[in-house]
């Protein structure tokens, strides 16, 4: 069989002898893929990192919120996971290691935390002690909420670190006293800075414990709790899971037949719900990106058809010495290939460095994530534009006649 | 034995309404080690007749036997390999790969048959001291002069150990002392018992052949030996 290095070998000759022309062929490759590597660093990136923000929650944990079915919205009734529900749940804890209940204060979206003339607004939130494992929160200054806070119903608080900045806070504020719709509660403990997650800062937070929340909140309100559950044994999640709704349906008194007006969530539908917008994103992206590369496919064929003409006279050289046609066409559809492989490994390189860049220009933004899947797509790609067009010049090479061929000039 | 046998060889081009007769029945015989020149004005067929003996062309009718092989039924491919293995082509102007070393060029025929790497260079290093090139073997062909060109077209030519040399105007674009030293090259080369078919207008070049044949409106007027044929082919003789 012919060499198939003899055809690289030349291919990489006649790519070299025309340095800048072999550049600008490539460029419509170089661009597509650069971005498509560019886009997906920074989208899988993304998926990545939200990944990592739900992995605290621990694969031995679900979740319920309320939801309200559409019919009953319109009727003007909102369904809530009171704090009824919360003790008939306690009341039937089987399998469940903690339960960590969390309360949006119903005064706390209008009211301001305050501190020396200082005010500022945060995500306040009542829960207890083991809300710390599940948001994985570490401590900086002074200690978490404790079992007894909560118990005791102290006015206390556990308050981020933009919350500190905000409020001109000393950098320790342990035993500092801060106002929070009327009460003064004890600054017990300064959690460590998590950064921005999606633009969201996460440190504008204040936790106190759920009871004081309660208290806060009044009795006459019955404020809508998000619960999550630790349970032992990963294993008795569906029995978990049925028993709870089971309670639940009994308490909102639902009728056999009706939907349910919560939902039980498990980890892995949070996140699948998020990376399926991400997956869905990536193919748009991807498919718009390769549009490019087929414009730079087309960019090559052309230049590949000048390129045989140019070297008619040479192939007719070639043929009069015993060249045959898969001999010519195969020389000239690795050009073709040399020349998109060239402009995907160009591009793969710059593509990576844009998504780097990307992400680092972005505040707060994921650090780019490039998967080998999307560097072998993208070089895949480029190859199989190679051979897609660079058939057809090579053909035209190939089916030359020799006489005419060899008189050319 | 005859090496080449054509029999009522007709080449016709049609050009718009009218026929052009490029060859018309030709009738020839080629023997092994013979040194032959095709001569006449242009337009005479002699080109159209490199072509057919060379194998780039079919003819319009007649049979072309090369090694007792008709060719006249070939494919492309198969007429590529024949052309590969049977015949050496030296044109007028020269026709080396312009970006291939003196080396790479001689090595190309040898690539087509898919001899390694390292045989293809003895190969044509072998044959590039032949034509006294060993020096010259990394040299690209724009680097070299016109009468080194030939010479590294006629190493290219060889290396396959071709059953005929076929050579379109060797000297054209040679000056006279360089035609000189390529015209002894051929003679040598003759001499070590390679068949060599030329074609020329000049008369001078066609007197260091043996054979002579005239074609005008492709058709053979003449086919003469040469008066020195005799004494050179007795020299040959004598060394065989």
């Amino acid at each position: 069989m012919f060499s198939l290095i003899e055809s690289f070998r030349s291919a990489i000759s006649s790519v070299r002898a025309h340095g800048f022309r072999s550049f600008l062929t490539t460029l419509g490759i170089i661009i597509g893929v650069s971005s498509t590597i560019a886009v997906v660093s920074v989208v899988q990136g993304l998926s990545y990192s939200i990944n990592q923000q739900f992995e605290g929650f621990g694969a031995n944990s679900i979740s319920i919120r309320s939801v309200t079915p559409r019919g009953e919205r319109l009727k003007g009734k909102i369904a809530r996971i009171t704090s009824g529900d919360l003790i008939a749940i306690r009341k039937n804890s089987e399998g469940i290691e903690f339960i960590t209940p969390q309360l949006r204060s119903n005064i706390g979206g209008t009211s301001p935390l305050t501190y020396k003339g200082n005010q500022s607004f945060a995500q306040v939130a009542g829960s207890t002690y083991s809300y710390q494992n599940v948001e994985n929160l570490d401590i900086k200054y002074g200690r978490f909420i404790s079992y007894g806070d909560n118990q005791t119903r102290r006015k206390v608080i556990v308050i981020g670190d933009k919350l500190r900045e905000d409020l001109e806070l000393p950098s320790n504020p342990v035993n500092e006293f801060i106002n929070y719709a009327g009460e003064w509660l004890k600054i017990i403990g300064l959690t460590e800075k998590k950064g921005s997650f999606f633009g969201f800062n996460q440190d504008n937070i204040a936790i106190l414990p759920y009871n004081t929340m309660q208290g806060l909140n009044g009795n006459l309100i019955q404020p809508d709790i998000f619960v999550h559950l630790q349970l032992k044994d990963i294993n008795n999640l569906e029995a978990v899971k049925s028993r709870l709704t089971r309670i639940l349906r009994k308490q909102h008194r639902l009728k056999a037949g009706g939907e349910d007006d919560f939902k039980i969530e498990t980890p892995e539908q949070l996140t699948s719900g998020i990376s399926n917008i991400i997956d869905t994103m990536t193919v748009v992206l991807g498919g718009i990106v390769s549009i490019s590369l087929l414009v730079g496919g087309i960019g090559i064929m052309n230049i590949m058809l000048v390129s045989v003409t140019e070297r008619t006279r040479e192939i007719g050289i070639c043929k009069a010495i015993g060249a045959k046609r898969h001999h010519i066409l195969l020389q000239f559809l690795i050009e073709a290939i040399v020349l998109s492989l060239l402009g995907g490994i160009i591009g793969i390189i710059l593509g990576y460095g844009l998504g780097m860049l990307a992400a680092a220009a972005i505040p707060g933004f994921p650090p780019a994530n490039v998967p080998l899947w999307a560097v072998g797509i993208a070089f895949g790609f480029s190859a199989f534009v190679g051979i897609l067009f660079g058939i057809i010049p090579a053909a035209k090479a190939a089916n030359l006649d020799p006489i005419d061929a060899l008189r050319y000039e | 034995m005859s090496l080449i046998r054509l029999e009522n060889i007709c080449k016709y081009y049609s050009m718009g309404d009218q026929t052009v007769k490029a060859l018309d029945h030709i009738d020839l015989v080629i023997s092994p080690n013979e040194y032959i020149a095709f001569i006449g004005s242009s337009g005479s067929g002699k080109s159209t007749m490199m072509n057919i003996l060379g194998c780039l062309d079919k003819p319009t009718e007649g049979d072309y036997q090369l090694n007792n092989k008709s060719v006249s039924l070939l494919t492309q491919d198969e007429l590529a390999e024949i052309r590969n293995i049977e015949i050496g082509f030296i044109f007028q102007s020269f026709n080396l790969l312009p970006r291939a070393s003196a080396l790479h060029n001689v090595m190309l025929p040898l690539v087509y048959q898919g001899i390694p790497l390292a045989k293809r260079k003895a190969m044509a290093m072998k044959v590039l001291e032949k034509v006294n090139l060993s020096d010259r073997t990394d040299h690209m062909p724009n680097q070299l002069s016109g009468g080194q060109r030939q010479r590294v077209a006629i190493a290219r030519a060889l290396v396959t150990s071709p059953s005929i040399l076929l050579a379109d105007e060797p000297t054209g674009n040679l000056d006279s002392q360089t035609t000189k030293d390529i015209m002894a090259l051929f003679d040598q080369l003759h001499k070590e018992g390679q068949t060599i078919i030329m074609v020329t207008h000049e008369d001078e070049i066609a007197r260091h052949c043996q054979r002579v044949v005239r074609l005008s409106d492709g058709r053979v007027v003449e086919d003469y030996q040469n008066q020195t044929d005799g004494r050179i082919e007795s020299e040959v003789r004598a060394n065989v």
